[in-house]
């Protein structure tokens, strides 16, 4: 594949309103994942296994955290010469600026920034969904079938299919129907919201979108119909992996739980296909005389001098003398201190919960409880 | 900006030949789990603002290389200064005590001609400890002395430690061994960078020493003054002696003194995953690396990155270095596994607290 063939524009500015307390400061792409992940490195890294080394990230919620964790992209190997990593945050014109009114509308506003490229193809992605992709596979698929546009799509069950953006496709992965959340769905092949485009194709109707009043200027809403309805070449490509969007807290607390067990059926230690991070570099983890981690993932840095449940312990944080975790997140830096117990929690980074403090309920019907970044919960809080 | 540039001398080896020193110079023993020796002085000398830092190699340099690259991983890939790959004089030193020898110092003299910064500071990477060198360098500036060598009160008695006298503040010389309660010399100096080069042209004619040798008969002419540090320190000499300092960092004091907040030891980052704990596995008091997969159960030992602990395998007292696969039933006590080795199941490798047992690094598995 020679270098600029096929870039990507990742789509990382969306708020995560649904994370509540997690993304109250940060992006929900940079919302820490897995014990030393944040979301958006599993985009990222699957950029750098599929060797698209032209990555434009566009930004735009509380980007603080997020602009500087991705920095010049060295972590994934994305800091190549004439390539990379590029961030891009709205910006103004001799006209004014414009804040990015939709995904297609944040693409739209950096067409400057793909035509700089020139690349033949240009995939789309969201920085915040969890799955190990080989673009290159997809994209290989999409010349295969000279396609205007491929989008990833993935059979989910039945009743759940009107969740989605549902897809009808004949014998070909040709794309026949393309409907929002359908209330009786025809099939149960979902969009990703993954896409590969044509560039020159992608360019001409971003900027009709951009000229439609009537338009939300959404890919999946606006440009993908419109495509259909002109009887472009719309192709599927269908993956059966592992694939999940963190978008609320129960999923997100479901997801974190299914990295546990034996066999998860997404596998940190695969090594052909590394998910790779901005991770500092902190000592090993350390476990207490009286400590006790059973069926759980230990980042680097933490210490451990309580029980662990079946729990996800990132980077840096601490379990203090006699204090209880089970079924729980703790991000980065989070503390629960000595004699404290939390059960089916997620604690933000930096959090405290102080000695012998109850937090959450093993009753499934009840939320999950979700502690905020630096929030200290005393007694009496919980 | 510091004031200072760096010299950090890799190039000597302990001197107890082991089997975990043949494969690799000191410098890149592991340590700490997933740290190797070096890792400390270059962190020390980035902490406190050094920006151009040459380490002097021994010949069997790759496992260094392989490890510091270009420095990256400490701030030191820079346009101006950085990480500066010194090469040693042929053949080194394997002499006791001999770690800053004249020759090798001689034989980069462009890299301290090169330098702007009045002082140098010099360390071998057998000595482990987390410094802030800010106070040595305003000290050694306040008091004009030519070189300022660091001490510490010595903590047992022990022949492979080098150790000052010192009289009214003064450093009358310096000799092989320390007692309880001496000076012991932690391997690091600051130097005029000036001295330095002078040094050399004096000594020429016995740049096979050490310059502290060389010194010797000079101590009343060239104002040697000493620092005292007073938080952990340890030398890694022996293979008895690296089993017992890595198991002190079991200590969680002595770990946070050795990785305190706000000096952060930088070493190679890897994407290495978390460590998994699957259900029955059972640990207690031990430093575990990412990547590490335990069903089975660790006491009081040291765990390198990538660890398979299978489920009903015993590990006690030991270190466990990366990659090694410990089997279903086998039982390790009081031993150094070296990396990549696998032990299969139901083997029994037992050395005593006084005699560990040292199982030699293994060819790369894939």
């Amino acid at each position: 594949m020679s270098k600029e063939k096929c870039i990507a524009m990742l789509l990382a500015g969306g708020q995560g309103s649904r994370l509540g307390a997690l993304t109250r400061n940060i992006a929900k792409p940079a919302v820490s994942f897995g014990g030393k992940y944040r979301i958006i490195d599993f985009a990222l890294s699957n950029c750098a296994n599929s060797g698209i080394d032209t990555v434009g990230v566009l930004t735009q919620y509380r980007p603080y955290v997020l602009h500087s964790y991705i920095g010049t992209g060295e972590a994934w190997n994305l800091d190549e010469r004439g390539a990379g990593v590029s961030i891009l945050p709205p910006y103004a014109t001799e006209t004014g600026g414009a804040w990015y009114e939709g995904t297609a509308d944040a693409v739209y506003q950096n067409i400057g920034y793909i035509e700089g490229y020139k690349p033949d193809y240009v995939l789309i992605l969201s920085g915040d969904q969890l799955y190990r992709m080989d673009y290159h596979k997809m994209l290989e698929n999409h010349i295969r079938h000279n396609a205007d546009l491929t989008v990833s799509v993935m059979p989910v069950p039945w009743e759940e299919a009107s969740r989605f953006g549902i897809i009808t496709q004949d014998d070909d992965e040709k794309i026949l129907k393309f409907t929002e959340k359908p209330k009786k769905p025809d099939s149960n092949l979902a969009s990703m919201g993954i896409y590969i485009f044509n560039t020159d194709l992608l360019i001409e109707k971003l900027k009709e979108d951009h000229n439609d009043p009537q338009s939300e200027h959404d890919f999946g809403n606006n440009i993908i119909p419109k495509l259909l309805s002109e009887g472009r070449r719309l192709y599927t490509f269908e993956f059966n992996g592992f694939w999940r969007d963190v978008g609320t807290i129960a999923s997100f607390h479901e997801t974190s739980m299914e990295l546990l067990g034996e066999k998860p059926e997404f596998d940190l230690y695969a090594k052909d296909f590394p998910i790779m991070s901005n991770a500092s570099t902190r000592p090993p983890h350390y476990v207490g005389p009286e400590g006790d981690i059973d069926d759980s993932l230990v980042g680097n840095g933490c210490r451990v001098f309580g029980s662990v449940k079946h729990s996800v312990l990132s980077t840096d944080s601490y379990v203090g003398p006699r204090a209880t975790v089970v079924d729980s997140i703790l991000l980065p830096g989070a503390k629960v201190k000595e004699g404290a117990r939390v059960v089916r929690a997620i604690l933000g980074e930096n959090s405290t919960v102080e000695e012998n403090v109850t937090l959450g309920s093993v009753d499934v019907t009840k939320d999950t409880a979700v502690i905020g970044d630096d929030v200290v919960v005393g007694k009496g809080e919980e | 900006m510091a004031q200072a540039i760096g010299i950090i001398t890799a190039n000597y080896s302990t001197q107890n030949s082991s089997m975990l020193t043949d494969v690799r110079p000191a410098a890149s023993l592991p340590y700490a789990g997933r740290y190797r020796l070096i890792d400390f002085p270059m962190s020390n000398l980035v902490n406190c603002g050094v920006r151009t830092v040459g380490v002097v190699m021994p010949y069997n340099y790759r496992s260094i290389i392989d490890h510091i690259g270009s420095g990256k991983d400490w701030s030191l890939d820079r346009k101006n200064g950085g990480l500066f790959i010194l090469p040693g004089s042929a053949f080194g030193s394997t002499r006791e005590g001999s770690r800053f020898l004249l020759r090798d110092i001689d034989f980069n003299r462009l890299f301290l001609d090169r330098a702007t910064e009045p002082y140098v500071i010099v360390s071998s990477s057998n000595v482990i400890f987390n410094m802030d060198y800010d106070p040595l360098i305003d000290c050694h500036a306040s008091t004009g002395a030519d070189i300022t060598i660091v001490t510490r009160k010595a903590t047992c008695d022990d022949p492979n430690l080098s150790s000052a006298w010192i009289e009214d503040g003064r450093v009358k010389g310096m000799h092989r061994g320390a007692k309880y309660g001496e000076d012991e010399f932690l391997d690091t100096f600051i130097i005029k960078r000036e001295v330095l080069l002078k040094a050399l042209d004096w000594y020429a004619a016995v740049s096979h020493l050490d310059l502290f040798e060389a010194l010797a008969q000079d101590f009343d002419k060239v104002n040697v003054m000493d620092y005292q540090f007073n938080g952990y320190a340890a030398s890694i000499f022996t293979t008895q002696g690296y089993f017992r300092h890595s198991m002190e960092l079991l200590d969680p004091k002595i770990a946070e003194e050795l990785f305190p907040e706000g000096r952060p030891v930088m070493t190679k980052a890897h994407d290495t995953p978390p460590a998994k704990y699957e259900t029955g596995s059972r640990v207690r008091n031990s430093l575990v690396s990412a990547g590490s997969r335990i069903s089975g159960s660790i006491t009081g030992s040291i765990l390198g990155r990538g660890v398979r602990v299978e489920r009903g395998a015993t590990v006690r007292n030991s270190l466990i270095g990366q990659g090694v696969v410990i089997e279903s039933g086998a039982i390790i006590e009081n031993a150094i596994v070296d990396r990549n080795n696998f032990i299969p199941a139901g083997t029994e490798l037992r050395g005593t607290p006084e005699a560990v047992l040292v199982k030699e690094k293994s060819p790369e598995r894939h």
